[in-house]
């Protein structure tokens, strides 16, 4: 049965809808909507481009649909059918391209598109019991496969950030630190120039020294 | 010039400039004192009006007037120094010369020039008038000009002239103008009955404290008033004194006669020169025009725009020191507040106060940083926002962004201001359908207004609604869009009330609209037979917190009886006569059971807003039924003994108006003030979360919460102080946003200042909350004595401050500004919320009106407080033609038993009901023409009768 309902903007995770009093009668509905908020900033980020996916996190799966840049997704029970769950997202997506399709570039404040939530209501509770009539044809209909979409785990979807970030914060180290490094290379350089030539110098001065002092005292 | 003498030039100017002040005979005339020239405005505020010394000045001081050369000199050095005193300089006025031209100049009295006779360590500097000496001309040229009538003018008058000739005649008319002459020695002698003319004296040092000044002119305010402090717009209007003496006072505070004057034979007062406030509330100028960007005060009122710099001056203000602040107040057309979003960017606030970008805000560096006007930190400017700065130092893309130049404005909250996408609109009514409710027809009422509501409800297409209804059960109503008509679930269980359906009892108005409808056609006819006379309103109330608290919203409760089942069951109390008078007194205003103000702060942490609406004719403990509303935002409607034939109108009034207007949902409220001023104490009806967050449920524009302020530091060092007020709401379309209102006020080291600059509707709204406040913990009379004590104690340090320059005994003297304060604070001791004791108003009424007044703005206050009379026969029988004839036939009449003639008929209203009066001596065709003809002789008899409606009120179109 579906818990959580959201709609986002793909290219800076810019929330556009949200299910009403979605998190109900669940305990930790926070810790799952930061979840959804840091998943939708990872795909903000070009990460996981694939545009169907099921993320599992805890006794809960999200699946989310990516189309035109914008993200709908749902988290449900486990038990949920994922077809059911992916019939109710492409809805949810038919609906909002009709309404809002052209709007949602120049959407400018978070929850521009509130007013989508009475449709998102009412669409759930269509999907809420698995074993009506209507949802058990749909289950039966052949024609939409779902089974090719990608189930990973939410830490690691998310983790692929994480360790994204590792790498680009150690390859910017390991630039700087070979910039440092070049700089020291030149440093020593020189001073090895200095020891090495330093002597004849000094020597060649004082000859010349005496020299100069020698015509200048004759 | 060329004439003058040397020395006595040097004499005068000595110290950066003397100012001379020449005037009346008793003036004191200081010279030698560096406060010259004060009359630029930039002193004004510092200025002490207190009358400086006890030297009364001998001679006379047309002295200076006297052309002699010595006096000469100074004009050079007056005019541009006349600035240079920076804090000290007494912003005088000068007076005018006054001598009748008809006095022979003496030249003898060039002696006083310059030198004052008075110890000069004793004397602030004295109003620095000089008279005024032509230029260079020879001695004669001034006897000249005196005979020509020329006003003199003073260096001080007018700092910028350079030139005697062109200095200008002082501005008040009313002044006889006398060349500025030596000669008055007569005047020494003489008595004073040619009234001194009042001057003002503005300005003297500030440090200076008030000595007794034998005479009896009050220097300083008129002429040029600096355009900082409104001086010469404040004063006046007073009333005039009678006696000669006080001609003049008005000049700079008004006055009144409470004794019997010298010389009049009436004792006693005069009720008709009595100030009141028949214009209603009049908004100081001040705040406004001293700083334009400010918010407009129907936003943010302070009870004075005058910020005392120390401790002292803060306790010898006595009002309360605060603001009221309405921040939803209903704008005129055409005049919304401009809506600023900052997209991703996010908004600019300041890293260390969080203050939001304001048109106070200095940026520098090129553009590149601003620094927060109120706590002085540099902050970044960042790359999106970044723009050059002209040469003035201002962005050169000002015009484009109104949060740089307006008071007022929002911002659209990005997501980091959400902890939840933003909620629909919600109302959800929990109905008595006991029988005292079937039979008293608010049932009918009430659901006919609601139903015709439903259209104008905020927030389409997202409005939510649920209904709950009780008497000793709960039903429940299932109003799922795809049913006919609403199913009702009956809940009997009172000691563990749950909720029969998870969904469909809060449902979505468009979509369920039919259900909706049917159930409130239906719900009168379904209760008719009811005869259930209890009341299961506590487990009524949990049922309807369980179901809103997933989304918070609006509840609105009709209660008809005493709540008698379950929890939070009220007994009667109140009908105890004696406890009336007695320390105890107060609890019968406060809850008796925790229990409601346990369920308020339930409501409060989900964003509930409770508002009652109260109709029995017996006691119902409004106290305790108010606290729901008190703490959540809401607010108490009471109808006592509801009849829908007399209340229909009313209820149908309010009940449509707190569906529709425009609502600010689940909001908290912050406000901001600089450094060294700390808000102390916050009124009004809402819940503190934290120390300075205010907690609003919904906001609407008829609610305004007042606030105190006290200082940190003993000294302000600043010269200005802002305020800003940020209001964190879900408006009803659904879009979050932030409205800012910022204000700044200027710091002065001066009690007269405070006062003339005070505004005496913030006054009353925050003295009647205080009291109101009192009444909760204390008797009734130690909250009137306390709101009259706080107006004679402010009004006697006011005297302190003139008295001893005029003489004034036998009256009494009050700021221009305050003028009403007086009558108000009586209205708000006879305020139905705080008047007399047992016998004169009902405990239930009492504590409404004073949860009532607890949220009024000012305006509503101040008209609650003070009603409208008009006298409307003379309108009727005229036959009315054109509509905007109404405003200028009927005025406001002064609420005295005088105003009233028993051969008319009048209106009273204050905001909340309108009273027609009938006349005794009504002539009976006009009253046949109003009321039907049997009642009409019912008149004679009951010549005061209450009514909301009839035809009078559609004739006249009365809002």
């Amino acid at each position: 049965m579906v818990k959580l309902t959201m709609i986002a903007r793909v290219t800076d995770g810019l929330p556009l809808a949200e299910g009403l009093d979605d998190g109900r009668d669940m305990q930790d509905a926070e810790l799952y909507k930061q979840q959804v908020k840091a998943l939708f900033k990872n795909l903000s980020r070009g990460q996981n481009e694939a545009s169907r996916m099921s993320v599992e996190t805890g006794p809960y799966v999200f699946h989310y649909i990516i189309e035109g840049r914008v993200c709908y997704l749902t988290m449900c029970d486990r038990a949920y059918p994922k077809k059911l769950a992916f019939q109710y997202l492409e809805d949810l997506m038919n609906e909002f391209e009709r309404g809002y399709g052209n709007q949602i570039e120049t959407a400018a404040r978070p929850y521009a598109f509130i007013k989508f939530d009475t449709f998102i209501q009412r669409t759930k509770k269509l999907y809420q019991d698995t074993r009506t009539q209507r949802n058990i044809s749909k289950l039966n209909d052949e024609l939409y496969e779902v089974h090719q979409i990608m189930t990973r785990n939410v830490q690691e979807v998310l983790g692929v950030g994480e360790k994204l970030d590792q790498v680009s914060q150690m390859s910017s180290r390991l630039t700087s630190e070979s910039r440092v490094y070049a700089d020291k290379a030149r440093d020593l350089n020189r001073q090895a120039l200095i020891k090495k030539w330093a002597p004849v110098a000094i020597v060649l001065g004082v000859v010349i020294l005496l020299f100069w002092a020698r015509k200048k005292i004759y | 010039m060329g004439t003058e003498n040397p020395n006595r030039a040097n004499n005068l100017q000595g110290p950066s400039a003397t100012p001379f002040a020449a005037p009346r005979a008793n003036m004191p005339i200081s010279s030698s004192h560096p406060m010259v020239g004060s009359q630029t405005s930039a002193f004004r505020p510092t200025s002490v009006p207190a009358m400086p010394n006890a030297s009364p000045f001998s001679s006379p001081g047309p002295t200076a007037g006297s052309g002699t050369p010595g006096f000469r000199p100074m004009q050079p050095g007056r005019a541009t120094p006349s600035y240079g005193p920076p804090t000290t300089g007494p912003p005088q006025r000068v007076p005018a010369p006054q001598f009748s031209s008809t006095s022979q100049p003496t030249p003898s009295q060039t002696s006083h020039v310059g030198q004052p006779i008075l110890p000069p360590s004793m004397r602030p500097p004295p109003p620095s008038y000089v008279p005024s000496v032509p230029m260079g001309s020879p001695p004669q040229s001034l006897y000249n000009a005196p005979s020509s009538n020329n006003p003199p003018r003073s260096f001080v008058d007018s700092p910028y002239s350079a030139s005697g000739p062109n200095i200008q005649p002082p501005p008040s008319s009313t002044r006889p103008t006398y060349p500025g002459y030596p000669g008055m020695q007569s005047n020494q002698v003489n008595p004073p009955p040619p009234p001194p003319p009042v001057y003002n004296q503005g300005g003297y040092a500030p440090s200076q404290p008030p000595m007794p000044a034998p005479f009896s002119s009050h220097q300083g305010g008129y002429g040029q008033v600096p355009p900082v402090a409104p001086s010469s717009g404040m004063y006046g209007g007073g009333s005039a004194p009678p006696t000669g003496v006080m001609s003049g006072l008005a000049e700079d505070f008004c006055s009144l006669s409470l004794g019997s004057a010298p010389g009049s034979f009436d004792g006693g007062l005069d009720a008709k020169a009595l100030p009141r406030p028949l214009d209603g509330d009049v908004e100081p100028s001040s705040f406004a025009g001293m700083y334009p960007m400010n918010c407009d005060s129907r936003y943010l009122r302070l009870t004075t725009s005058a910020i005392p710099n120390s401790q002292s001056l803060v306790s010898r203000w006595q009002l309360p020191l605060g603001a009221v602040v309405c921040p939803l107040a209903e704008t005129p057309e055409g005049e919304e507040v401009p809506v600023v979003n900052f997209a991703t960017m996010g908004i600019v606030r300041c890293r260390r106060c969080r203050t939001y970008v304001n048109p106070y805000v200095t940026f520098t560096d090129g553009g590149r940083k601003w620094r927060c006007n109120i706590c002085a930190l540099l902050n970044d400017v960042q790359n999106d926002y970044f723009a050059h700065l002209d040469a003035t130092g201002k962005r050169v893309d000002l015009d484009q962004h109104p949060e740089l130049t307006k008071g007022s404005v929002e911002f659209v909250a990005p997501a980091e201001y959400m902890v939840r996408p933003p909620m629909p609109p919600l109302y959800f009514f929990m109905i008595d359908v006991s029988i005292s409710a079937v039979k008293s027809g608010m049932l009918e009422v009430m659901a006919q207004t609601i139903k015709s509501c439903l259209d104008n409800l905020p927030g389409s297409p997202r409005t939510q609604i649920g209904f709950i209804t009780f008497d000793s059960t709960i039903h429940f109503y299932n109003m799922k869009s795809s049913l006919t008509q609403p199913q009702m679930m009956v809940v009997s269980d009172l000691d563990d009330v749950f909720v029969p359906l998870p969904d469909d009892l809060l449902v979505n108005l468009s979509e369920s609209r039919p259900v909706v409808e049917a159930f409130l056609d239906s719900l009168p006819s379904m209760f008719q037979d009811n005869v259930n006379v209890e009341s299961a309103f506590g487990p009524a109330l949990k049922a309807a917190f369980m179901v809103m608290s997933q989304l918070g919203g609006k509840l609105l409760i009709f209660q008809s009886t005493l709540p008698s089942l379950g929890v939070g069951r009220l007994k009667l109390r109140g009908d105890d006569l004696r406890v009336y008078g007695t320390d105890k007194e107060h609890t019968l205003r406060i809850p008796e059971d925790p229990f409601y103000k346990q369920m308020a702060a339930d409501f409060t942490k989900f964003q509930v807003a409770v508002n009652i609406y109260a109709f029995s004719d017996k006691y119902t403990d409004i106290a305790s039924l108010g606290t729901l509303a008190k703490y959540t935002g809401g607010q108490v409607y009471h109808y006592p003994s509801f009849h829908s034939t007399i209340h229909k109108d009313r209820l149908r009034h309010e009940l449509a108006r707190d569906l529709t207007r425009e609502t600010a949902w689940e909001a908290v409220m912050r406000i901001r003030c600089g450094k060294g001023v700390r808000f102390t104490s916050y009124h009004g009806n809402f819940m503190l979360r934290s120390t300075d967050l205010i907690a609003l449920p919904a906001v609407d524009c008829d609610k305004a919460y007042a606030m105190q302020f006290a200082l940190e530091e003993t000294l302000l060092t600043t010269q200005i102080v802002y305020f800003q007020v940020a209001l964190l709401y879900t408006a009803s379309c659904g879009e979050r946003r932030i409205r800012v209102h910022t204000a700044a006020a200027s710091v002065v080291t001066d009690l007269g200042e405070m006062y003339r600059q005070a505004d005496t509707g913030a006054v009353v709204s925050l003295l009647s909350r205080l009291a109101i406040e009192k009444s909760l913990s204390y008797k009734l009379e130690d909250a009137r004595n306390a709101v009259q004590l706080k107006i004679v104690k402010a009004l006697k340090e006011y005297r302190k401050l003139y008295s001893v320059q005029h003489r004034v005994g036998g009256r009494m003297i009050y700021p221009e500004s305050l003028k009403y304060l007086p009558l108000y604070g009586l209205s708000i001791c006879k305020s139905t919320a705080l008047r007399g004791g047992y016998a004169d108003a009902q405990l239930d009424e009492r504590c409404a009106a004073g949860f009532t007044m607890m949220a009024l703005p000012v305006k509503k206050m101040l008209k609650l407080l003070y009603p409208s009379l008009l006298r409307v026969d003379e309108y009727l029988v005229k036959a009315p033609t054109v509509d905007d004839e109404f405003d200028r036939v009927c005025r406001r009449l002064p609420l005295a038993a005088e105003s009233l003639d028993s051969r008319g008929i009048y209106i009273l209203d204050d905001g909340f009901r309108i009273v027609v009066w009938f006349g005794r001596m009504l002539s009976p065709d006009l009253a046949r023409n109003l009321v039907e003809e049997d009642s009409a002789t019912d008149f004679a008899r009951n010549q005061t009768r209450r009514t909301t409606s009839g035809r009078v009120l559609s004739t006249l179109k009365f809002s």
